[in-house]
């Protein structure tokens, strides 16, 4: 059984005031919940999912000063973990391929559709309108290659090398400097 | 290592956190800073000779008000991006605000000058010097934010940097106040701005460096 936010939230709260068997019980709560938030975004690589889980324990630990008590928990312990997989993702170059960021699209728009949707947003700012379209289309919005390209009046195969294009854009910019 | 023991080992170390730890940070690593600053503008530059006349003109403290308002506005976003989900920054748009209304009183300080005079009211007499100055004295409280940082959690780096920037140039500015004696709007929002921008994009381009946890 996974923990509820307001369960999560009330052992963090308890480790903040300094009980240390409530932060025992969070970390603890957080180990399938990182899992399962790796392993949706990874693909394969079981010792890299580990190595990341645990060292967003350790931040969750040595950055919970900035955990807002006022304000949901997973919100923030979803951003550490994200921010840890992008970092992981920027220390070992060559990880980091065109399914990668599909994975990553797809599985962000259901995890916290309104923030991922403001990052999704924000890479896709940067490329072509028409690759833009096509990976919004089809990877975030969830329509086939064929209704995608019906509704935009254009080839499939126009679509599929947009996405493709895309899609490799934004790995390199991931896995770029920076 | 096995997960379970790393977190027996954390969990051994739960020191209590006060509430309202980041701000707490932020307030002494921007307020040591402004000790360093303030030092050196004593120091190296000096005060201006006319205090009794500048405390009571209004372009004092239109000057002091300016930078001030930025600083305030700058630092409470340098506190908002110091946590890993920030959240949408709606009020982001007041920042403009300060420099409209220097702007618009530039303007009026413009229309009540004859035009032949508005290049040496732009130019002041130390144009070249100021916005270097207020680089200069962003600097103590720049290495004041970031080593307050190296307690948090950014995660847009960049944007963080850049706002720890600007909020040191702004209160340099500010500092720089102590010493600069030039009076008029344009100048101050030229020159004043420019060394601020300059803050900025300094914390901007080093900030992803600095700031990885």
């Amino acid at each position: 059984m996974r923990a509820s936010e307001q369960q999560l939230r009330l052992w963090m709260i308890g480790g903040l005031e300094g009980d240390a068997n409530a932060h025992a019980a969070l970390l603890r709560a957080l180990v399938p919940l990182l899992q399962s938030f790796y392993r949706r975004r990874m693909s394969g690589r079981p010792d890299d999912i580990e190595d990341l889980v645990q060292e967003t324990l350790m931040a969750v630990h040595v950055r919970r000063a900035t955990y807002d008590r006022d304000r949901p928990f997973t919100g923030w312990l979803f951003a550490v973990a994200r921010y840890k997989m992008i970092d992981h993702f920027r220390r070992s170059r060559i990880h980091c391929t065109v399914e990668d960021v599909a994975d990553i699209l797809v599985t962000e728009g259901f995890e916290d559709a309104v923030s991922a949707r403001m990052d999704v947003d924000r890479l896709l700012a940067d490329l072509p309108p028409k690759q833009a379209d096509a990976i919004r289309g089809t990877h975030v919005e969830g329509n086939s290659i064929a209704d995608h390209a019906r509704r935009m009046g254009i080839g499939e195969s126009d679509v599929k090398i947009s996405v493709h294009r895309g899609l490799k854009a934004l790995a390199a910019r991931i896995k770029g400097p920076n | 290592m096995d997960t379970e023991k790393l977190i027996a080992r954390l969990a051994a170390d739960v020191r209590p956190v006060p509430r309202h730890s980041v701000a707490r940070w932020i307030a002494l690593g921007l307020g040591l800073g402004a000790v360093g600053s303030i030092a050196i503008v004593l120091i190296a530059f000096g005060m201006r000779q006319d205090w009794s006349v500048a405390l009571v003109s209004y372009h004092f403290w239109v000057k002091w008000l300016y930078t001030l308002s930025l600083g305030l506005g700058a630092i409470l976003l340098t506190a908002r991006l110091a946590r890993p989900d920030p959240g949408r920054l709606r009020h982001l748009w007041l920042l403009g605000v300060p420099v409209m209304v220097l702007a618009t009183i530039g303007i009026v300080e413009m229309s009540r000058t004859a035009p032949g005079d508005w290049l040496a009211m732009w130019l002041g007499g130390s144009w070249r010097d100021c916005p270097r100055n207020v680089l200069l004295l962003s600097m103590p409280m720049f290495v004041g934010l970031l080593w307050a940082y190296r307690h948090f959690a950014p995660t847009s780096l960049r944007a963080a940097g850049a706002a720890a920037g600007l909020a040191s140039g702004a209160f340099g500015a500010a500092v720089y106040c102590i010493h600069c004696p030039e009076v008029s709007a344009i100048f101050v929002l030229t020159w004043y701005t420019l060394g601020i921008a300059l803050a900025s994009a300094l914390g901007a381009l080093i900030g992803p460096r600095l700031m990885r946890w």
